[in-house]
């Protein structure tokens, strides 16, 4: 596959893909859920927000759901996996349901602040809970302008988290 | 066996070689096996980086089980 393909072909190349992809698994799995492909005009949460959402809704959003969206998530990387998108595409496919995503931002930046408040009192590390590479760029994000403190993503795999550690000592 | 097709579709899109993709269901009293095997340069394909597309696959497996009330389990074979 050298063919040079143009950004638009390559686009509508993948989307067919995990069109396909995302039928066969919504049908065998027993879903009762319809997907519909979204293209924004990264008008989301900063610069390379998610462009082409893929987005589900149904009697099965909440099973989507559960879990902190554990299966949106898990179709998510299987799918967008098995298309191979280009490192460079992977950050503009998103999928999602019910509005999930900017939900969840929205709550991941609260939990940091009060972290970030809770480090800086305390005048210790805060260590929050495990979470993918999406979700812990949001809480770094959330802090880079608290001089306070300062955050690192610390052990591997899936339990992998952020660390929160205050830069002053507690006054 | 729509289990059985689900897991073969996810697996055949992750591969090189989806010619040489086999599910087997292998059913007991409470729970279903379903072993599956790949030519053995896909393992990684279907494992993943720290196993996250294994436990991807499994994650949606589980919930199609949570579906049909049945418990599922995914074997990798070599």
């Amino acid at each position: 596959m050298t063919t040079q393909l143009s950004p638009e072909q390559a686009e509508s190349n993948y989307l067919a893909r995990i069109g396909s992809l995302v039928g066969e698994i919504i049908h065998y799995g027993g879903f009762d859920l319809k997907s519909t492909v979204r293209k924004s005009n990264a008008t989301g949460e900063g610069p390379d927000a998610a462009e082409i959402v893929v987005n589900f809704e149904g009697p099965d959003s909440d099973l989507l759901l559960e879990k902190n969206a554990a299966l949106l998530d898990a179709l998510e990387y299987v799918v967008l996996k098995a298309v191979r998108v280009d490192d460079e595409l992977n950050g503009r496919f998103s999928f999602d349901c019910d509005g999930w995503r900017q939900v969840r931002a929205e709550e991941l930046k609260l939990t940091a602040l009060m972290a970030a408040k809770q480090a800086i009192e305390t005048g210790s590390p805060f260590h929050l809970t495990p979470m993918n590479s999406r979700e812990r760029r949001i809480v770094h994000l959330a802090l880079k302008e608290e001089t306070a403190v300062r955050t690192m993503s610390e052990g591997s795999g899936p339990s992998r988290k952020v660390v929160i550690y205050p830069t002053t000592s507690p006054s | 066996m729509e289990i059985k097709n689900l897991i073969e579709a996810i697996a055949k899109a992750l591969v090189d070689n989806p010619d040489q993709v086999t599910v087997r269901p292998v059913e007991g009293e409470q729970i279903t096996v379903l072993e599956l095997r790949v030519h053995p340069s896909d393992l990684g394909k279907v494992i993943g980086k720290q196993g996250r597309t294994a436990r991807s696959i499994r994650t949606i497996l589980g919930a199609a089980g949570m579906k049909l009330k049945k418990r599922f389990t995914l074997e990798i074979l070599e």
